[in-house]
């Protein structure tokens, strides 16, 4: 997969993370996804710094939506605001996938957003939203 | 210990809890819905679809009675047939009249039609118990407040009774027992979901 926007990316990643290792991160997002996302350390390294346009182990849609439900999940449990976690992990899905896919799972989050009362709320949508893509 | 083990047991019907079983099963086989609980603020429930066909995930607040669920699995059940949560909707369940969800009122009104028709009508799936879903007689009593109320305060006094006479190894599957059983369960949801009734 290709990266559009490495800069956006490692910035969001590292929002996201909110100070925690790399190393953290990419064994959280490997607990949440089930290990179906086989990211491995070298490569969100080289991804979080912005030093890469290729994401190697991310190679269709369903796996950048993975990673992208994942690392709004860190963002809640980093306790970050909810808008932050959106507009993060909307800059990390938009960096990997466009048009047609990606645009419907934001609109089904900027429709859902409003209904969802806080961050526990919405780290819950967002664990059903990564079970609901992972690999069966 | 014994007395809450039957305090807990008395809390939950277990008619309730066998026939929401059954409505959860039918929803995972039929619809291919995962059900799980969580501690959910402020919302009821949460349908979670991918953007095809495949298995979606159902989160019900964990705060909710077993009459609740077995209305909620109803009501997403009408959702699903109605497919609003195609091409890839979220669904959220909140408690009637939160402003939030106003802008899926027509959606949510529509459902509601449809599970009506779904409880009170011959499909065993998603209907109440067959005993007494014919009847017309309790059908009308629970689409009144007044009468529902007093209905299943009568209902819960029987049940006690038939608890604390002991009687229910004797009584147990006798048609009597089953009606009242199956019209307890009935009343029970349609009391925390009088849109239900007609």
């Amino acid at each position: 997969m290709r990266i559009r926007d490495t800069e956006r990316l490692a910035r969001a990643i590292e929002t996201l993370g909110r100070g925690a290792s790399l190393d953290r991160l990419v064994d959280r997002v490997y607990d949440l996804t089930d290990g179906s996302l086989a990211l491995d350390r070298a490569t969100l390294h080289r991804i979080a710094r912005g030093k890469t346009q290729i994401a190697r182990a991310i190679d269709s849609p369903e796996e950048c939506i993975r990673l992208y439900f994942a690392l709004m999940i860190v963002g809640c449990e980093q306790e970050l605001s909810v808008a932050t976690v959106v507009e993060e992990g909307c800059a990390v899905l938009s960096s990997f996938i466009g048009e047609p896919l990606a645009g419907l799972i934001f609109a089904d989050l900027e429709r859902t957003l409003p209904k969802l009362g806080d961050r526990v709320t919405l780290k819950e949508y967002l664990e059903e939203g990564l079970r609901v893509w992972l690999p069966k | 210990m014994a007395a809450e083990v039957m305090r807990a047991l008395r809390a939950e019907s277990h008619t309730l809890l066998v026939e929401e079983e059954r409505l959860r099963r039918h929803l995972e086989q039929r619809f291919a819905v995962h059900t799980r609980s969580a501690a959910l603020p402020d919302v009821r429930a949460l349908l979670v679809s991918p953007a095809n066909e495949g298995p979606k995930a159902l989160l019900v607040a964990s705060d909710t009675s077993a009459a609740e669920r077995i209305y909620l699995y109803v009501h997403v059940a009408a959702h699903l047939a109605l497919g609003h949560h195609l091409p890839l909707v979220t669904i959220v369940e909140g408690t009637p009249g939160l402003a939030r969800l106003d802008a899926d009122a027509h959606q949510h009104h529509q459902a509601e039609r449809l599970a009506r028709a779904m409880w009170w009508g011959r499909n065993d799936d998603l209907a109440a118990p067959r005993s007494v879903r014919g009847s017309a007689v309790l059908r009308e009593l629970v689409s009144r407040g007044a009468t529902r109320a007093a209905l299943r305060s009568v209902l819960l006094a029987l049940r006690a009774a038939y608890y604390d006479l002991r009687i229910e190894r004797a009584l147990a599957r006798t048609p009597l027992a089953v009606w009242l059983r199956d019209a307890l369960c009935v009343t029970a949801v349609v009391a925390v979901a009088p849109q239900l009734s007609d």
